[in-house]
């Protein structure tokens, strides 16, 4: 999870290296901890430590982490020759490790041969039929190949053995949405949300799925979780107060005919509505007026 | 950092001092044949005073104390990590060429 201090860390951090000013390996680390996908750069600093002799002896035994996340960062901006050097490099060093095997089934991946890729995940699988990161390069490359079904399937196989993996659980969710299978996203979000009830974004996420869902109850809960993601993040998610704002006219409109539940209070639609127009007074005072005339329709 | 450090060793010597003194009351009160009921008022004193000294020692030396709120500026979490578990390579990417022609040299 990347808090907002991780956040403008990592982005100065980022400025100060493009502009020549040092810190790269700082930055290298820094995108490692916080698993944030910035493949460009990191190739560009990564290959210029690792093509520097000294800045090489500098880094001592971390030096072959840093040939695992360029080779990765080049599979994915598709230099695969720079990526075969650096597996090459780590396999010279440690000849019979599962970690080089996994890298070179990557490349497999990245270069499109699905079916050697295929071969090689299996037989990796014979040595450790439990490695829970070959089960998840399975789902992927059935995701990249374009078979949704047979990774939801796979998937599916995966979480009834390792039920605690949140990001497993993460990836079906995003999969039902991208498929519109509302209904099972919503369990999967259920899920994520017991697991780690202090994230704010799998509230909003389940938010969002549930008011896509409809009907009056989906839209009380969704109102009910847009109210705990503004809880959680102290009232700086725009969205969730777009989200109050939504709900309460849509639950206005839905229940217009039955006349016994419309003692819902107001307040939290207006309370929204004044944050929201406070933040963009703040950021985006030109847009203010677009914001007002949509909430007043809003409010019919 | 450096007062409240002094504090910190003057609150061990308190201390140190009155389980001393309170050692000899009751050396003199055996010899008195009398009863033990308690350390004098003024070693008390001295006790509660070294208390509040270490106390204070203990909470200023180490530093800031770190925000526990989820939802304050440097704890709110605004994005979640990128899902590299489940990474795929043919995106659309792919097309576009890099500016540099990266290669490792040796």
């Amino acid at each position: 999870m990347v808090s907002k201090t991780e956040e403008t860390q990592l982005n100065s951090l980022e400025n100060q290296v493009d502009n020549g000013g040092g810190g790269a390996w700082e930055y290298l680390c820094l995108v490692r901890k916080l698993k944030a996908r910035r493949s460009e750069k990191v190739l560009k600093y990564g290959l210029s430590i690792l093509n520097d002799p000294k800045k090489r002896s500098a880094l001592g035994p971390e030096e072959w982490t840093l040939y695992e996340q360029v080779a990765i960062a080049a599979m994915d901006c598709q230099c695969l020759d720079v990526a075969k050097d650096c597996i090459k490099a780590l396999q010279k060093k440690f000849p019979e490790s599962k970690r080089v095997g996994r890298l070179n089934g990557m490349l497999l991946e990245a270069k499109g041969s699905w079916g050697e890729a295929e071969k090689a995940y299996s037989s990796l699988l014979e040595d450790n039929p439990l490695d829970q990161v070959i089960h998840k390069r399975r789902v992927a490359m059935a995701k990249a190949q374009g078979n949704i079904s047979g990774a939801i399937e796979s998937l599916n196989k995966y979480l009834e053995i390792f039920m605690a993996d949140h990001e497993a659980w993460r990836e079906l969710a995003e999969i039902y949405v991208s498929l519109q299978m509302y209904k099972q996203a919503a369990f999967c979000y259920e899920e994520l949300i017991l697991s780690q009830p202090t994230v704010p974004l799998y509230h909003l996420a389940y938010a969002d799925v549930l008011y896509t869902l409809g009907g009056l109850e989906n839209l009380h809960t969704a109102k009910k979780y847009y109210a705990s993601t503004i809880d959680l993040t102290g009232g700086k998610n725009t969205r969730a107060l777009f989200g109050i704002c939504l709900c309460t006219s849509a639950i206005a409109q839905v229940s217009k005919g039955r006349n016994k539940e419309d003692k819902e209070s107001p307040e939290l639609h207006s309370l929204a509505a004044t944050a929201l127009e406070k933040d963009y007074k703040q950021r985006a005072s030109d847009k203010l007026g677009l914001l007002t005339s949509a909430l007043r329709s809003l409010k019919t | 950092m450096g007062l409240g450090f002094i504090f910190g060793v003057f609150g061990v010597l308190f201390l140190f001092h009155a389980a001393y003194s309170t050692i000899q009351y009751r050396g003199l009160l055996k010899i008195m044949e009398e009863e033990f009921s308690g350390p004098p008022m003024n070693v008390v004193l001295e006790l509660l005073l070294g208390f509040v000294f270490c106390v204070s020692a203990a909470l200023t030396v180490p530093g800031n104390f770190l925000s526990i709120h989820p939802d304050s500026e440097e704890n709110r979490i605004v994005s979640l990590p990128a899902n590299l578990d489940f990474m795929i390579f043919n995106h659309r990417a792919k097309a576009l060429p890099l500016e540099i022609d990266m290669k490792l040299k040796h």
